[in-house]
């Protein structure tokens, strides 16, 4: 079933409802001023920039294994290329290659597809929690989404002009548009990880081609690595010796190799590149700040790992002091989330109520957030109050 | 427990999901009620896709050296000390905004003092609900 098919399946439920006015909202969720923004195939989510465009998936979205796409999180750098077309496309690999090659989209669509599951997950990720404030996007908990991405493997595609053994950085560049005089957006990854038979050149999600916003028509797909790993409107991949140099591999998606008070400064030489995406988990429902009845509460969310397993995830209605285990759903996947869910006999009063996951790499989510200058992997346990009444 | 609750399904569940809809029918009766026409024709809702910097000395300036390649939402949710502020401006000066030397601090000024760490946060919009729209090259079949 193509994604929309899917999303409109899923939309039926109030699409009754919504056929009689196009005011009624999404999900029944109230916007906030009663005011909207429209952005092209995208259904009420958060705007945190319009131009670039920054969309944030609100929490209550976390409900579907798989993210429909007009609810998937877009985080752009930059402006989207203004003319992208299948027909003219090209995508060259270069560099410390036997045989630069420029491939078409439809010589890349010969190539074997596969897919991934995938949780895609911005570093900067709920960076409007961190104390002090760091500059940057203000996520809150939603920049994380999760598709089936395909397309063929990066190492089919490395194949095609044949890596040097001094290939050792796979640097991709975008078609991204670049105001003024800011640096591109480029990056490298290693070029184990490139060749890892889960990194794509993904052209689809979820059974469709990409979308503008998610990179059509190809983007790299790195697997359970921070979302800046997979660029977008993938157009030049080149094999560096040496990881790639330039503004956003340093200072930008780094991250201190020591624990750092809140509010000091970091010295680049004592920092590292950001990779794989920490332990965390997330409650989509009840609300932050509901009001509900006595009596059985389903408390429900998702929990991702990065390149690692969620093993378990724990929910406290008491603040912390105690924990249960949650049910994790059967729908997994490697680099994909788990959603779960708790029952809670809820009585009258008010309450924090917890969520915190544990991976198979022996992590656990930390009650406190790991303070850096730049608000990366944002990943303390999460809570949401609420009254019972 | 999980066939009670379906993860595909709403988050209420099953047995939650008729009051939703309800309660849903009931608001929308009172929003048509309550709404101008143009809410209820084909177009888009009203909002502005841009915000406005605020009032200030240094408005025109800070629009000119800013919002020529971001807009606005991307200031107004920051909430930073002067230092991280001069940070900022500093290193979009080096990006390319115009800045008169003789403006910088207080461009600064202006930028810490309403977007200070104090100041209460900014609440984003919502984009509309999902529309067919024309996005041309996305809708365009991969080969």
């Amino acid at each position: 079933m193509s994604s929309r098919r899917k999303f409109l399946k899923q939309m039926s439920g109030a699409a009754l409802a919504a056929a009689a006015s196009p005011a009624m909202l999404t999900w029944a969720l109230p916007l906030p001023q009663g005011q909207s923004v429209e952005v092209a195939g995208e259904d009420g989510m958060i705007l945190r920039s319009f131009r670039f465009a920054d969309l944030e998936t609100p929490v209550e979205y976390f409900n579907s294994w798989l993210t429909p796409v007009p609810h998937f999180f877009v985080r752009n750098h930059m402006h989207e290329p203004s003319d992208v077309n299948a027909d003219d496309w090209r995508l060259t690999i270069g560099g410390e290659v036997e045989n630069p090659v420029t491939l078409k989209l439809a010589e890349l669509s010969k190539l074997e597809t596969h897919a991934v599951v995938n949780t895609l997950e911005c570093a900067g990720n709920g960076r409007s929690l961190q104390r002090p404030q760091v500059p940057g996007i203000q996520w809150g908990k939603g920049a994380v989404s999760t598709a089936r991405f395909s397309g063929p493997r990066l190492r089919d595609v490395l194949r095609r002009a044949g890596v040097k053994p001094c290939g050792k950085h796979v640097m991709f560049r975008g078609l991204d548009e670049v105001p003024g005089k800011v640096p591109p957006f480029i990056r490298s990854i290693p070029i184990e990880k490139a060749l890892d038979s889960d990194t794509l050149v993904a052209t689809h999600m979820n059974g469709a081609a990409l979308t503008k916003h998610h990179g059509f028509p190809a983007r790299a797909l790195v697997p359970g690595w921070i979302g800046a790993a997979s660029c977008k409107w993938l157009t030049e991949i080149n094999l560096l010796e040496n990881e790639f140099v330039g503004n956003f591999m340093s200072p930008a998606y780094r991250f201190p190799n020591q624990p750092v008070k809140p509010g000091d400064a970091v010295k680049p030489e004592d920092t590292h590149p950001l990779t794989a995406l920490s332990v965390k988990s997330v409650i989509s429902g009840p609300g932050d700040g509901a009001n509900i009845r006595a009596g059985k509460v389903v408390v429900h969310g998702a929990a991702w790992a990065g390149e690692a397993d969620v093993v378990k995830v724990e929910v406290s209605t008491d603040g912390g002091s105690t924990w249960a285990a949650a049910n994790l759903s059967h729908e997994r996947a490697r680099y994909a989330w788990r959603l779960w869910n708790y029952e809670w006999k809820a009585k009258g009063g008010n309450y924090a109520v917890l969520s915190r996951a544990s991976d198979s790499q022996g992590r656990t989510q930390p009650a406190a957030p790991v303070w850096n200058p730049s608000g990366y992997l944002y990943n303390a346990v999460d809570q949401v109050k609420v009254h019972v009444s | 427990m999980f066939r009670n609750r379906g993860f595909r399904n709403s988050p209420r569940g099953r047995r939650g999901l008729f009051p939703a809809v309800f309660y849903a029918a009931v608001a929308m009766a009172i929003l048509a009620a309550i709404m101008p026409f143009w809410a209820l024709s084909d177009r888009p809702t009203p909002a502005k896709g841009t915000e406005d910097l605020p009032a200030g000395a240094m408005q025109a300036k800070a629009t000119t050296a800013c919002l020529e390649c971001h807009e606005a939402r991307i200031i107004l949710q920051q909430r930073l000390s002067k230092g991280a502020w001069t940070k900022e401006v500093d290193k979009m000066v080096k990006w390319g905004a115009v800045v008169d030397p003789d403006d910088h601090d207080a461009l600064i000024d202006y930028l810490s003092t309403n977007f200070s760490p104090d100041q209460p946060a900014y609440e984003p919009p919502r984009t509309a609900a999902y529309r067919n729209t024309s996005d041309k090259s996305a809708a365009k079949p991969s080969k």
